[in-house]
């Protein structure tokens, strides 16, 4: 080949490796900003006076009379809808049967419309649900809820061929001429006096329990519930991992029997999360009956046997990285064996195991696979190890960030209304997870430094 | 045979040891003593006596198994998989691999100092204190006095009484191997093994650490394994050459260097090989 | 024991020589320390086994459910009929379509990530210098820290709703973006090909004319494809190819780091060697270190493969769940389900009480996934033994 030809297939070559990395980081980006910019908005919005509200009657916060008086005022700017509404009603009281007919459904549907975005009427009794209780909390949700009193969705079936279009029409067509024809202008015109939004930090989203299956509040049982099954799984896999390590490196030969063992380790690093699940349920809840169903406690077991290969592998990386020297020395100090691993090569490994460690937390932390069956329940209240009996608390099921994520985009009955709340707790579990591998890559940093001196 | 061209110069407090001391006082006793990694002899039958309270010098070119025998001496090589001995190698009245040897007794009895310094990433005084502490020395003031006079006697307290609590790892390389000393003189060793303590040292840390030797000698028993052969000559009383595993000559520093027996000695002292 | 008295000596604490022990031990200390040292390193095999027992236990238990599928129904099918409706009376557990649809998108992922994550790997560790090749390293750890299960909220919540309106115009850009360095790469080389048989004075032209003629054919038929492409209707988002681009993102990092892993193997000197002869990088890359790291990518690509197959979440939360196969069966647009998706989705259903038929199958399939992950693991740690064999002599 000619000496140009092979310089450019050199250049080509070497461009494919930069878009390969340039893809992979772009993938990355993409995947991270939607999570994170939505997610951010689950702390950070426009909140309406019904999220002060909200906030004020279910958690006692805020002003009392500021609040109140602001709902006052957005009351005030509301009554020109219900006066309307009522005018109608009369209007239609003198209306013949079958007129009457005609308008009575547009009328139900404005109104469930008018309900979802401003609450009920304050004169109407308190509904059952918190749900059916307020308005629009956030002005994201309300502008959606005002396209709702504006438009109503038809579809259009003119192509026979493919499936129906959605299309949007006005409702104003539909009171022509009556008393609701001013509605229409006029909630799209005073919307924000109506509901009033105002930009809220939101930081107790975190620490929040949810309301009525987490149309309000925040996500503190899930969160709750991942800490205290990451941290049970370590308080299992940690010593049995460190144990572990400093038998295969310390003491175990390089006998057949010993590499049997290490491919067992290996091949519990590859067994599929989903087996964990299956197993955790087969043997910790059906055989061991450990618990009677799903407890944090059998959760935590499944995961710590998760995490336990990683554990040891990153333990024994860090055990055999402490230099011979430091053994010797303190072997020549008459040392026992074990004495010289507890008390110089543990220690001077330590940032090691630390590293695999937090590493091993965020997998625990972010695996969904192995609790569905052993631990995690879709809605339930925070653990609390104060109120009730230890075991008690041990033995229970927990909701968890990733189930609950799972949970809501899936099988909730209203997922498009909670969306924020499901981009919130997946930026809390990315940001968890995050969090713990700069804390790895922090000691890692500390390690050289400490072993260099 | 001609005299080596080799400049000694043997100071006056040495001048008067007698030839006979390995006899009369030894302390190390090797009979046909071989150590084997698997198969491969790195020691040959090497009999010879260190003698209590001298420094006595190991020398040989690399891979002649000098520091293996120091090892041996307090039984570091264990730790090799595959290393196993044959004769005898006596320390005071015992056979150091009998049966019934405490092999942690035997370590806190002889001393090791190595060709790196080593220290733990610990405080300086961890570091000294870690002898005594696994003697079961728990009183801190206790520990407090033996970290000072080891200190003291390894030359170091000067430099570093005011930041013991600081890492040893942030010591410079001559103190950091001076404190290792300190450290085994800290649980009071009978004898103190040294492997190359200064080869990976500075020419002024060097000569602080053959100032330490010279001082400590009298109060204990030194093995120093070198092979600089100008340090041999100014350190050790007594001085062993080992070629290939084999003992060639042992005897008074001043006569191995200045009139070697055997023809292997000379051609390696006069920097022929090796 | 007699010892030389020195005024420096008596000093000594007598704390310290009370403390130390004799050299020599009874016959029964010595006797008693051995059984100490013997039980504790018993103890420490026996801790270090257990992760050996919960391997073999997660094997038994899941034989053990498995196996009454097999009393109850048969493994023909099991395995030969694409028939599953568990619920229905009788119920029907044909699982093919299942076991398909677990290789499709483990096929789509592959596809997609060993290509990326070998040339990575490649730019990582022959091209990159060494302070970007820093800077890179994050991105791959964040990419293998992210959840699961956001990335599949990500493949159900954002990209299946965009695959659904635009896909056909974001899949007629990627033929474009993905065909035109291909296609160039390719252009060049046959023309190269075609000037060489040439006679060497006709040979720049004819090299020229090659190429023009060679690029406006793929021009035209990237052109095509990329209308065939957009022209394409999406019913649902929640398809093979959404999982498979999903999991293909989700195996790079592992397929990254352990072919980088094994390019670095590859001495400098077999490099140094290649470049003396006169070799370009590129032809030193291909020529040499590839082939010299082959079986340690073979590796990497297994270990991705394991990821992409164990995943349960991204093919729960995404592929759509139906358990059909796909009409041609490479029909990447369609929703299909995965083993891995079933035994989550069905085990809270199924009765694991009484030990219903509909109960044993899904450990039936876990068995699959067991065994299927125990071979690529095996034939990983075989494959990485046959490397380092290679490598040393």
């Amino acid at each position: 080949m000619q000496l140009g030809t092979r310089r450019l297939l050199d250049r080509a070559f070497s461009g494919l490796g930069f878009i390969s990395i340039g893809l992979m980081a772009a993938s990355l980006l993409v995947i991270l900003t939607p999570i994170f910019v939505r997610g951010f908005g689950a702390f950070v919005f426009q909140g309406t006076i019904e999220f002060r509200r909200m906030q004020l009657e279910r958690f006692e916060r805020g002003d009392r009379d500021e609040i109140e008086a602001e709902l006052t005022t957005a009351r005030r700017a509301r009554q020109p809808v219900y006066e309307m509404l009522d005018a109608f009603d009369t209007e239609m009281g003198e209306m013949g049967f079958l007129e009457r007919r005609e308008y009575e459904g547009p009328r139900e549907e404005l109104e469930d419309a008018l309900r979802e975005l401003l609450g009920p009427r304050p004169e109407d009794p308190v509904p059952v649900m918190a749900r059916d209780q307020y308005g629009a909390t956030r002005w994201d949700r309300a502008r959606e809820k005002i396209d709702l009193v504006l438009y109503r969705t038809e579809y259009d079936y003119s192509d026979r061929t493919r499936m129906g279009v959605p299309v949007s029409v006005p409702r104003v067509e539909d009171f022509r001429g009556t008393a609701l024809e001013a509605l229409f202008d006029y909630v799209e015109l005073h919307a924000t006096e109506m509901l009033r939004p105002r930009w809220t930090l939101y930081l107790r989203f975190l620490t929040d329990h949810s309301i009525d299956a987490h149309f309000f509040g925040g996500i503190w049982p899930e969160v709750l519930g991942t800490l205290y099954l990451t941290l049970g799984a370590m308080i299992f896999a940690l010593p049995m991992g460190v144990v572990s390590a400093i038998y295969l490196v310390e003491y175990a030969g390089e006998g057949r029997l010993i590499s049997l063992l290490r491919t067992f380790i290996s091949t519990l690093a590859g067994v599929p999360s989903i087996v964990f699940g299956l197993f955790g349920l087969a043997f910790f809840i059906n055989t061991l009956k450990i618990t009677e169903s799903k407890s944090l406690l059998a959760g935590s077991l499944t995961l710590a046997t998760l995490v336990l290969p990683t554990v040891i592998r990153a333990s024994e990386e860090a055990i055999r990285s402490v230099p011979t020297t430091y053994r010797e020395a303190a072997l020549s100090l008459g040392a026992s064996k074990w004495r010289a691993i507890v008390t110089v090569i543990l220690p001077a490994s330590l940032p090691g195991i630390l590293t695999g460690v937090v590493i091993s937390m965020g997998r625990a932390a972010g695996e969904t696979a192995p609790i569905i069956f052993t631990a995690a329940v879709s809605v339930g209240k925070a653990l609390d190890f104060a109120k009730v009996k230890f075991w008690e608390t041990l033995s229970e099921a927990t909701p968890a960030l990733p189930w609950n994520i799972y949970n809501l985009a899936t099988e909730h009955e209203a997922v498009d209304e909670i969306r924020h709340v499901q981009f919130g707790m997946v930026f809390t579990l990315v940001m968890l997870v995050l969090i713990l591998n700069a804390t790895a890559i922090f000691l890692r940093a500390r390690i050289s430094k400490k072993l260099r001196g | 045979m001609e005299a080596p061209a080799f400049d000694l110069n043997i100071p006056e407090a040495r001048a008067d040891v007698p030839e006979s001391a390995p006899q009369e006082h030894p302390h190390i006793l090797a009979r046909d003593f071989s150590v084997f990694y698997g198969s491969n002899a790195a020691v040959r039958q090497v009999t010879f006596n260190i003698p209590r309270g001298l420094v006595t010098a190991v020398i040989g070119p690399s891979g002649c198994g000098k520091s293996t025998f120091l090892r041996a001496i307090n039984r570091m090589n264990d730790l090799i998989p595959g290393c196993h001995t044959r004769g005898e190698l006596i320390f005071g009245d015992q056979n150091v691999y009998g049966p019934q040897i405490d092999v942690a007794a035997l370590r806190q009895r002889v001393g090791m100092v190595f060709q790196k310094p080593n220290p733990f990433p610990k405080s300086i005084f961890d570091n000294v204190a870690y002898g005594p502490h696994i003697l079961g020395i728990r009183d801190r003031r206790k520990l407090a006095e033996i970290v000072e006079r080891s200190l003291m006697r390894a030359a170091l307290w000067e430099e570093v009484k005011d930041r013991l609590s600081d890492n040893a790892l942030g010591l410079s390389g001559g103190q950091q191997q001076r404190l290792c000393v300190a450290r085994a003189l800290a649980i009071d060793p009978d004898v103190l093994l040294m492997d190359e303590p200064t080869s990976a040292l500075d020419p002024r840390s060097t000569t602080r650490i053959e100032d330490l030797i010279a001082e400590l000698r009298g109060t204990y028993t030194i093995a120093i394994v070198t092979h600089n052969m100008q340090q041999a000559a100014r350190v050790s009383d007594f001085t062993a050459f080992l070629y290939e595993g084999w003992l060639i000559e042992f005897g008074l520093t001043q006569q191995l260097f200045t009139r070697p027996k055997e023809k292997q000695t000379e051609d390696y002292i006069t920097g022929r090989f090796g | 024991m007699e010892r030389e008295q020195s005024p420096d000596r008596e000093q000594s604490p007598d704390a310290l020589a009370a403390r130390r022990s004799d050299l020599l031990m009874s016959a029964r200390a010595s006797r008693a320390k051995r059984v100490v040292a013997f039980a504790g390193q018993s103890l420490l095999f026996l801790l270090t086994s257990s992760s050996a027992i919960v391997v073999l236990f997660i094997f038994y238990f899941i034989f053990k459910d498995a196996l009454p599928f097999f009393q109850l129904r048969s493994l023909g099918e099991f395995l030969g009929s694409n028939r599953w409706y568990p619920t229905a009376s009788p119920p029907e557990f044909g699982s093919l379509a299942i076991f398909l649809g677990t290789g499709l998108v483990t096929l789509g992922s592959i596809v997609l990530a060993v290509p990326l994550g070998v040339s990575a790997a490649v730019c990582l560790s022959d091209i990159l210098p060494f302070g970007l090749r820093q800077a890179v390293k994050p991105v791959i750890e964040i990419l293998a820290a992210i959840p699961s299960v956001a990335y599949g909220f990500f493949a159900l919540v954002v990209f299946a709703p965009l695959l659904q309106e635009s896909g056909g115009r974001l899949l007629s850009v990627a033929v474009w973006l993905v065909g035109v360095p291909i296609c160039g790469l390719i252009v060049i080389v046959l023309s190269e090909s075609v000037a060489a048989r040439l006679p060497s004075e006709q040979r720049a032209g004819g090299r020229i004319v090659a190429m023009l003629l060679l690029g406006v054919l793929t021009v035209w038929g990237l052109y095509r494809a990329s209308r065939g492409a957009a022209g394409l209707e999406i019913v649902s988002g929640t398809n093979a190819l959404n999982v498979s681009i999903i999991l293909g993102i989700m195996a790079l990092p592992t397929v990254v780091s352990v072919s980088e892993d094994a390019l670095q193997a590859v001495g400098r000197e077999l490099r140094e060697g290649s470049y003396a002869l006169g070799a370009t990088r590129a032809e030193t890359i291909l020529r040499v270190v590839i082939p010299a790291a082959g079986s340690g990518i073979l590796a990497a690509v297994i270990l991705g493969i394991m990821r992409v197959i164990g995943e349960t979440m991204v093919v729960w939360m995404a592929s759509g769940n139906a358990a059909q196969i796909p009409d041609p069966w490479y029909n990447f647009l369609e929703p299909i389900r995965t083993l891995t998706a079933t035994i989550a989705g069905d085990m809270g259903e199924a009765d694991h009480v009484t030990g219903s038929a509909r109960y044993h199958v899904l450990f039936a399939m876990a068995l699959s996934l067991l065994a299927i992950s125990f071979a690529c693991n095996l034939a990983s740690e075989w494959v990485v033994r046959v490397q380092r064999k290679k490598l040393k002599g």
